[in-house]
């Protein structure tokens, strides 16, 4: 019996011990931790240009790059990683893909476990978040001697800028979305109802072609993963703002209130949406468009070409309507390339970066099906590119009224979840159209 | 004589040590790696739960027990505990219901027997990711299997948006851990079932006892152990479970199918409020381990720890 007690004793003892040490481990490590992020979010003054040479010694020199891709079928950023390897004998990039939905987090936990790689992807609504955290390199001393500098619009720079007037460009424009409106030309047709230019249009044609007995709806309204960024560019075309002039939010006022009842109200009160619309993701609302379950969907050119194969020329393209045809607005966002504070190689990254942004490169990647929209007015402005078809004239036309998501902290939070469930209260009832607004501004602002 | 005498005393205290303290040498290897890569990130969310952290910053501020006083005055964070209650219980009440039943019909003789035991298990092979896209569409709220064939039936005229209501949406993602998880039990309890002595049955039905009371009477008692160390086990997966709610339905409609698992995710990446996050994490193991707790109870009673001493 003595020997039991004295077994389980130290059995406990084990355990105790176990436990201490394990807490010791956590304790001792996340200090040392904090030591080394600050160690690790380098000042401007630390970036400059000459930081590191590649090949200073004639070694090559390896530069991790992290990328998504929209089209999980096309490896053309691999094949160009291939080709720039081959054509820079000095520098070796390699190359790791990481699915979208989960790049951002991945980036975070990298950083965390000081493991960043060297450049990455990166949209234009994480560089609030990281650069206020210095984790990107300010890329001004850079972009001075880029050859092609002038071949980028003064617009697509700010987008790789945080919400401060003097903030350097720290994300390196690359390819651009902007949203636009396809619909079913057959339907329209049928229905003696003409392409919808403005709110009231959009809006007539959306009940007009909406009959729940027959599972036919007017509109695809995204409410699940990724639906903020349709919501947004409802919301520009309304009229309303993230910010005034003055950096100000003011998303919540009586202008974003509205715009924002009236979108809602496709689903809450016209009805003019399946019932799925609270839940319905990328998947479902292609599915639904491409099955003739809705006759409208807001979308950008990465779509065209499935929804081409489907519809063929029964598929119609045009901007996104609005609210004021006189003062057009609809959402841009931007894929750009960031190098990270943390890189010890960053002239060999940037080296990539510039080649990978340049124009051979972007002729290539942008005729992929991975391809967007470039930034490089020598190449949009080719027949090849505004002829190439109707999504891309109408998504090229839309450049110019184009605003995306203002640089601040609070956009990622409103993409990952902020709108996302505050949409759902709404639609459910829960909240008022106010409260919803309220609850991002107050994202924006923290 | 004297350096004998001593080096067989060093020797058997040698012996004694080895023989009480040998143990723990033998178990240092896999203790060192449990504290590792389960001891260590445990701890250190733990520490981290009391300190205000956002993981792109350097620094993090110690704010004491006040993340906790915030997620458990959060209504939304009160509204994922009483999800994750629902889930959790629910899902694992009919894993163990119709678990039961398929292990008892398995476990009858009939032709193909061996083929239907190993088909029951697709389910439970079935990826999480690829069983909730093959539910997602059977279920959709437009175009799904199950909403033609109650149309077609008539047992309603529009198709039901399983996912999309907030009455339905955490009953339809249920189902589909349901019905992953009934293998599980089934295959289980079919083992115990096997364990239970012919003999035993045997002497009930000359005692007189008809299939129900035998069943209830000399086979559940048998079979109870492993129905409940099963179980407890189960409680503890399906709990830490949130792949689902994530792939189907981010955790909406308004909050409709968020457990505290997906709340913390949701705190940790899209707040980058790795404290708050951690202290919701921390709940939810506090939670389960009295789940663990009443685990190694069970399985030391069954005398499995006790044959190890």
């Amino acid at each position: 019996m003595k020997k039991m007690v004295g077994a389980i004793g130290g059995t406990r003892k084990a355990w105790i011990l176990l436990l201490i040490v394990a807490f010791l481990l956590g304790a001792c490590s996340s200090g040392s931790q904090s030591g080394q992020s600050g160690q690790g979010s380098p000042s401007p003054s630390a970036s400059s240009p000459s930081a590191s040479l590649p090949a200073a010694g004639g070694q090559k020199v390896t530069i991790d790059y992290w990328y998504w891709v929209d089209d999980a079928q096309n490896d053309t950023i691999a094949q160009l990683i291939d080709k720039f390897n081959a054509e820079h004998p000095d520098i070796q990039v390699v190359g790791r893909l990481v699915p979208f939905n989960e790049f951002q987090q991945t980036l975070i936990n990298a950083y965390a476990s000081n493991d960043l790689p060297d450049a990455s992807r990166f949209k234009d609504w994480w560089v609030g978040q990281f650069a206020e955290n210095n984790l990107l390199e300010p890329l001004d001393g850079y972009i001075q001697n880029l050859e092609y500098k002038d071949d980028i619009d003064e617009p697509f720079w700010k987008t790789g800028k945080t919400a401060d007037p003097n903030s350097p460009v720290y994300m390196m424009p690359h390819q651009y979305i902007t949203f636009y409106l396809y619909y079913r030309k057959d339907l329209f047709e049928q229905a003696g109802l003409n392409p919808p230019r403005t709110f009231d249009d959009f809006l007539n044609a959306a009940i007009k072609l909406t009959d729940p007995a027959k599972g036919q709806y007017g509109f695809a309204y995204r409410g699940g993963g990724g639906g903020q960024d349709q919501w947004y560019a409802f919301m520009l075309a309304g009229g309303a703002r993230m910010l005034d002039e003055n950096g100000n939010v003011i998303i919540n006022n009586a202008k974003g209130v509205e715009v924002n009842q009236w979108y809602l109200d496709l689903v809450k009160k016209h009805k003019v949406a399946p019932p799925t619309a609270a839940s319905d993701s990328y998947a479902q609302i292609l599915a639904g468009f491409q099955a003739g379950t809705t006759a409208m969907m807001a979308h950008h050119i990465g779509s065209y070409e499935t929804l081409y194969q489907t519809h063929g020329d029964k598929l119609g393209v045009v901007p996104t309507p609005q609210a004021d045809p006189n003062n057009p607005a609809t959402m841009g966002t931007m894929t750009g390339n960031v190098l990270f504070a943390t890189s010890d190689q960053k002239d060999a990254a940037w080296t990539f970066l510039a080649w990978l942004s340049g124009p051979e490169a972007t002729d290539i990647l942008s005729k992929s099906t991975n391809g967007q929209l470039p930034v490089l007015k020598s190449l949009t402005d080719k027949p090849e590119y505004r002829e190439r078809n109707e999504g891309w004239k109408v998504a090229l036309e839309s450049e110019r009224f184009a605003i995306t998501g203002p640089p601040l902290e609070g956009v990622g939070k409103i993409a990952g979840s902020v709108w996302k469930e505050n949409n759902d209260l709404a639609l459910f009832g829960q909240i008022t159209s106010q409260q919803m607004m309220d609850a991002i501004a107050q994202a924006l602002k923290e | 004589m004297k350096e004998t005498l001593q080096s067989r005393g060093s020797t058997a205290v040698r012996t004694r040590f080895f023989k009480r303290y040998g143990k723990y040498l033998y178990l240092l290897p896999a203790a060192v790696w449990i504290v590792g890569v389960v001891g260590y990130p445990v701890t250190r969310a733990f520490f981290f739960s009391f300190f205000d952290y956002n993981p792109l910053r350097a620094d993090r501020t110690f704010v004491g027990l006040e993340n906790y006083v915030r997620i458990l005055q959060d209504p939304v964070f009160q509204k994922a505990m009483i999800n994750s209650a629902i889930w959790t219980f629910g899902c694992v009440f009919f894993q163990v219901v119709f678990g039961l039943i398929g292990a008892v019909l398995l476990n009858q003789r009939f032709r193909g027997r061996g083929g239907i035991r190993g088909l029951t298990l697709i389910p439970w092979a079935t990826p999480s990711v690829l069983a909730a896209m093959m539910w997602m569409w059977i279920l959709d709220g437009n175009y799904g299997l199950l909403n033609d064939v109650l149309k077609r039936t008539g047992i309603i005229e529009l198709p039901i948006p399983w996912f999309s209501q907030t009455t339905t949406a955490l009953p339809a993602l249920m189902l589909i851990d349901v019905w992953q998880g009934i293998p599980f039990f089934a295959v289980m309890l079919l083992a115990a079932l096997q364990q239970v002595p012919g003999d035993l049955l045997e002497a009930a039905k000359l005692d007189g006892a008809g299939p129900w009371k035998i069943f209830w009477s000399v086979v559940f008692p048998l079979i109870t152990p492993t129905l409940l160390i099963t179980t407890v086990l189960r409680i503890v997966w399906t709990a830490s479970y949130m792949d689902l709610m994530m792939v189907v339905t981010q955790g909406g409609p308004a909050y409709a199918t968020l457990p505290i698992p997906l709340s913390a995710y949701y705190t940790a990446y899209s707040e980058l409020a790795f404290g708050e996050a951690m202290a919701k994490a921390t709940v939810q193991a506090l939670l389960l381990l009295l789940f663990v707790l009443v685990y190694l109870r069970l399985f030391r009673r069954r005398g499995a720890v006790d044959d190890v001493q």
